[in-house]
């Protein structure tokens, strides 16, 4: 009984590691082939199956002078917006959501939870309701095919998420503890700087990361808010696309794109092995 | 360390709502400096919200609070100087032990000796020492209340240090030596202890004054001793004693005498100008012993059941319709079934509306 358990949960490993894996080795491997590779039947190992070679690669750090699409400022240009917009969420969202869990608010028949819900509403509405008003603003105030104006559009798309996750884990932390700081010695700002956010890191970084992925993947209102000045790369991938599909350097920014988020979820893997999180989800 | 007076002090959580209902109906009190008291109640009964008033964390709907004199009714909790212990252990997690303990010292910006020779001492009483550089959130739920007790009492000029049932989670060794601890930090700072509880031994065992409260109010005021043997209401007889205070509706039959079932009770106290002759007579269990050589304040009574308790015997028995409760010593025989009790007069406690007289 016992070998076959262990029989079992290996062989469920394997298949699920397999299950995981085999997409990025896939990727990894077309990567380096060139067009006979790709379309002459299936070939997997490099050397034997077919000769690699870096041009995939080399598409994506060219200039469109020399052929290439250049990803190196979109990147960029996407991990600014990103974190920028994502800082910018999690301490307004933590700020909102300290004061939804902790303060009573009234207004004719709007009260805390009806606010919490207004903001996750703003993630219920379907993006394409949102494109136009957005447009329109960011045109109004001269923000269009600009990073500041993505910024502002992220922050607005990422604090609900921050907010909803933020003010279920602030519920959760005892009232009796911004008290403690209170009879401590500590004014309601530092009992929130000094104790309850300290205390409260786990929530920020699961919120963090939720800020982050969804950020970092947004193609849609990258695509409808920017034009020529500038580009995010989801939609600098998009582009990559051509009559004949060039598997080898989709494949090879598919991986570049992919990278940060498999930096992130190491760290917060890092973080959650510590037992740090593990109050997070109490 | 100061004297505390509540004054007229009323607490309603809707004060706006047109039927306004109070959490603690006016009152008004003083704690003198330096002594130990107890607030003793049901759940529910109003104790936590006393303490939440006297702490700034609750405003009260009316009254005034004044800490030696002077009004700190609209005085934020941070600038009271007062130390409060929850019910349920609350560490800072992210801090040490040590960090933890130094915190309420740290906020009012304590020289770093004064706040080792401070942490250490307390560290000290609560057996903390050897764990002062561990993480606070690895220790245990009772280590953990003892970090919360700490930082209560690691101020020594602290207006008083008000305990919301402190020892709940500790085990019953621990608590016994926490309890005497409390006591001999009371004795030797003079610093005002205030204790929440619902456990009457834990209230007896601690407090030189017991606060017995019971749906927002203040019932009775008063040393161990008087609540035990004089409670002023039949439910603070009833919420004291283990067995609670026997209780029997009884009729006046002269100026000092009650009937119970037709039996004739004598007690000390002056009948003559109650309105109703309806009254309940209460004794505790504990003066009620089996009759020797007495030839008064006899009842016949039939024994049902006699509980051994370890080092007592508690005997329950009817009269007519009467539930009586006697604690004996181990040692006393009980003769047969049908024995007399005897009541005495002095220890007799008359109730009229509920209402000691």
């Amino acid at each position: 009984m016992n070998k076959l358990y262990i029989f079992l949960k290996y062989f469920f490993i394997v298949v699920w590691t397999v299950f995981v894996v085999a997409p990025f080795l896939w990727a990894l491997t077309t990567s380096f082939k060139d067009f006979q590779s790709v379309n002459g039947g299936v070939t997997y190992i490099p050397w034997v199956d077919f000769e690699p070679n870096l041009e995939g690669w080399k598409v994506l750090i060219k200039s469109p002078a020399k052929g290439g699409v250049d990803i190196i400022e979109p990147y960029f240009n996407s991990l600014f917006v990103t974190c920028t917009a994502s800082l910018i969420s999690i301490i307004l969202g933590t700020l909102s959501a300290y004061a939804l869990s902790r303060y009573t608010f009234k207004a004719g028949f709007v009260k805390n939870n009806d606010i919490t819900f207004f903001f996750i509403s703003q993630r219920i509405m379907p993006p394409i309701v949102l494109s136009i008003p957005f447009f329109l603003f960011l045109s109004s105030i001269n923000l269009l095919d600009s990073l500041t104006g993505l910024i502002v559009v992220y922050i607005v798309l990422l604090m609900p998420i921050a907010v909803w996750i933020m003010v279920d884990f602030f519920n959760k932390v005892p009232r009796e503890i911004d008290e403690t700081a209170l009879i401590d010695g500590c004014n309601p700002y530092q009992a929130f700087l000094k104790v309850v956010l300290p205390n409260s890191i786990p929530g920020l970084i699961v919120a963090g990361m939720f800020c982050i992925i969804f950020g970092w993947i947004d193609f849609f209102f990258a695509f409808i808010l920017t034009f020529t000045e500038v580009q995010l790369l989801p939609v600098k991938i998009v582009a990559l696309n051509s009559s004949v599909t060039p598997w080898w350097s989709l494949s090879a920014s598919a991986l570049v794109s992919v990278a940060p988020l498999i930096i992130v979820a190491f760290i917060v893997e890092r973080y959650l092995s510590k037992g740090n999180l593990s109050g997070a989800i109490k | 360390m100061a004297k505390i007076d509540l004054s007229n002090i009323s607490h309603s959580y809707n004060p706006n709502d047109p039927n306004p209902v109070y959490a603690l109906n006016p009152f008004s009190m003083t704690w003198e400096n330096g002594n130990r008291y107890a607030i003793l109640g049901p759940s529910g009964c109003g104790k936590t919200t006393m303490l939440n008033i006297v702490s700034g964390l609750v405003r009260p709907s009316a009254g005034r609070i004044l800490f030696d004199d002077k009004d700190v009714t609209d005085l934020k909790t941070e600038d009271r100087n007062i130390a409060q212990v929850f019910q349920f252990p609350v560490i800072y997690n992210t801090m040490t032990v040590y960090e933890n303990l130094a915190f309420p010292l740290k906020c009012r910006d304590f020289s770093k000796s004064k706040t080792d020779e401070r942490v250490n001492s307390v560290a000290e009483t609560l057996n903390l020492k050897s764990f002062l550089n561990s993480p606070a959130r690895k220790l245990t739920a009772d280590q953990k209340q003892l970090i919360s007790l700490g930082r209560g009492l690691v101020r020594e000029d602290v207006a008083a240090v008000l305990m919301d049932e402190p020892l709940t989670v500790i085990d019953p060794d621990l608590k016994f030596r926490l309890r005497r601890n409390l006591k001999e930090i009371n004795e030797q700072y003079k610093t005002t202890l205030v204790y929440v509880t619902h456990d009457q031994n834990e209230a007896m065992t601690f407090a030189d004054n017991i606060i017995v409260m019971s749906e927002g109010e203040v019932v009775q005021t008063g040393s161990p001793k008087e609540l035990f043997e004089r409670p002023n209401t039949t439910f603070v007889g009833y919420f004291i004693g283990s067995p609670a205070m026997n209780l029997f509706e009884s009729e006046i039959s002269s100026n000092d005498s009650v009937k119970i079932n037709n039996t004739l009770i004598k007690t000390h106290t002056n009948l003559s100008n109650l309105k109703t002759k309806n009254i309940k007579l209460g004794i505790r269990s504990e003066f009620i012993k089996i009759a020797q050589n007495q030839n008064e304040n006899l009842i016949d009574v039939n024994v049902q059941k006699v509980e051994d308790l370890g080092n007592y015997k508690l005997i329950t028995a009817k009269m007519g319709d009467f539930t009586i409760k006697s604690k004996v010593t181990r040692e006393t025989e009980i003769p047969n079934q049908n024995v007399k009790l005897h009541i005495p007069a002095e220890k007799c406690c008359v109730y009229e509306d509920n209402k000691l007289i």
